[in-house]
């Protein structure tokens, strides 16, 4: 496949090694802003292509003047030629509670018709294409209207914005639901895909079973890859999701290695 | 009830264990409470190892020569029984976990830093001060000019610590390159720690005239009022109060 970029996460403990590598690595996501005191981040900004993947904040609610600023300026900070949000609801309206973690939103007309307004008007404001991440449920919730797929197929169609397929949230969703993984990819509206997360998994103490790790992908991970790709006429970029001070340089340029040798 | 407002209360389950056992929640049926509750402790570990990853990394830099990495406590049996009443976020649950963290530090061979008990309570102090409500709504911080009859009260959460080392003159160091533990100044130094509504955490270097204002402040008082009971300028009152609202450490409410 040409013109793919393959790329990871700016991990900035590694900084001096994703500065001296000889593995290809065509971009870098940005989880968070780079802090003042890091050594490596003027080389990083001038050598690789940067994606902007911060927590701008959930779309349930507007993202406010401030958001929409704060997005803006970190785009064009990096350049990004887009602009990553995630499909979540993980504090409470109020403030009170906050999950610190990535956390979906439920799948109803409600929801649906908040993401879209909320989403319209963060894109409006950005110069460049907004993306958005599907994620995980490790449960389901009664009160849900309707399956995930469809909810995100009306959302990309009432939105033009495009797609950020996390393939191991799908995978993690099929075990979980004991789905075989692929017939549960196919659901999704891999029409609108413009990059692709490929990551590792490892049994979870808590959940009793996968979830996502700093690790390798395995091999049906990157099986899964490759049946997504070729699902997913519209792909851009892969992208190796492993952000964590416990991530290895070798683990990080082994990973991206091995998605480029699937390619 | 509107979606949202559902959405809350899962996000409420997920993060306050006393209300996964309320009939409030349970009789709503809204989930499976099983997978609900492992979800709920994959979270509550998660939260917690970012915060004494984050809080505690001089202890995590030292740990090369105490024996001990300040997270291995979440892997541990007083962490599990902390489960059934973890309440995310909250002061609470921020100050148990801090002292979990700390017990097994002090149980650490430290004696090649001499400053390690102050160190501790450094980072205890920064840990539970971030803990509470965070404001969302992407405001401004705190920077109120002081109207005339604006009142000055410090916000809770505010903590002084006393050292008995000038702890901010290793902290860099702690994180740069060493062979041996870097060495701190044995010299009395007061920190004033803070937190704006964004949850921003701050730390101020105070000397008597700051701490004594932060005394008086724990009952509201206007500018002027605090100008005469510290025997201070009114303006240079005025430039105090304004940096500790700054970080968060004093509001201003106009008394009624």
């Amino acid at each position: 496949m040409t013109g793919l970029m393959v790329g990871a996460f700016y991990n900035p403990h590694l900084g001096a090694e994703l500065l001296s590598t000889d593995v290809p690595i065509d971009h870098l996501a940005m989880a968070d802003p780079p802090r003042a005191d890091d050594p490596s981040w003027p080389s990083i900004k001038e050598r690789y292509t940067l994606l902007l993947h911060d927590y701008l904040g959930q779309l349930s609610e507007p993202l406010g003047s401030r958001g929409i600023e704060r997005a803006r300026h970190l785009a064009e900070l990096y350049d990004s030629p887009w602009v990553a949000e995630h499909f979540q609801c993980l504090h409470t309206e109020d403030g009170t509670f906050n999950l610190n973690y990535v956390f979906p939103p439920l799948y109803t007309e409600e929801f649906l018709q908040r993401f879209v307004l909320n989403a319209r008007e963060l894109a409006g404001q950005l110069d460049r294409p907004l993306v958005i991440e599907n994620i995980p449920g490790f449960f389901e919730v009664s009160t849900s209207q309707m399956p995930e797929p469809e909810w995100l197929r009306r959302f990309f169609e009432q939105t033009g914005t495009r797609f950020l397929l996390d393939l191991p949230h799908v995978w993690l969703e099929a075990h979980y639901r004991e789905l075989d993984p692929v017939a549960w990819l196919k659901e999704f509206p891999l029409e609108h895909v413009l990059e692709i997360h490929v990551a590792g998994v490892e049994e979870d103490h808590d959940l009793r079973g996968p979830w996502i790790s700093p690790a390798e992908p395995p091999d049906e991970m990157l099986d899964l890859m490759d049946e997504a790709l070729a699902l997913c006429p519209g792909v851009r970029a892969v992208t190796y999701d492993a952000f964590s001070p416990t991530l290895t340089a070798e683990v990080l340029f082994r990973s991206v290695q091995r998605i480029r040798d699937r390619l | 009830m509107s979606d949202r407002e559902v959405q809350d209360t899962i996000i409420t389950a997920l993060a306050d264990a006393r209300f996964r056992g309320s009939p409030e929640w349970i009789d709503r049926r809204l989930a499976d409470g099983e997978r609900v509750e492992r979800f709920a402790r994959f979270l509550a570990r998660h939260f917690y190892y970012e915060r004494v990853v984050h809080f505690f990394k001089y202890s995590r830099a030292l740990a090369r020569v105490t024996g001990r990495r300040p997270d291995a406590v979440l892997r541990g049996d007083a962490f599990e029984v902390l489960l059934p009443r973890v309440v995310l976020g909250s002061r609470e649950t921020a100050r148990e976990v801090a002292e979990l963290v700390v017990r097994d530090q002090l149980g650490a061979d430290h004696e090649a830093v001499p400053y390690f008990e102050d160190l501790l309570r450094y980072q205890e102090a920064m840990m539970v001060v971030e803990a509470g409500p965070r404001d969302w709504s992407a405001g401004t911080d705190p920077t109120t000019p002081v109207e005339a009859g604006a009142l000055a009260q410090i916000v809770e959460g505010t903590t002084v610590l006393e050292l008995d080392h000038d702890l901010p003159a290793v902290l860099p160091s702690l994180l740069a390159p060493w062979e041996e533990p870097p060495s701190a100044p044995r010299r009395g130094t007061t920190l004033v720690v803070a937190r704006t509504p964004q949850a921003r955490v701050s730390v101020v270097k105070a000397d008597p005239v700051l701490v004594g204002l932060l005394r008086e402040v724990e009952r509201p008082w206007s500018a002027r009022e605090l100008a005469d009971r510290a025997g201070l300028e009114p303006s240079a009152t005025e430039a105090l109060l304004r940096d500790l609202a700054g970080v968060g450490a004093v509001r201003f409410s106009i008394g009624s």
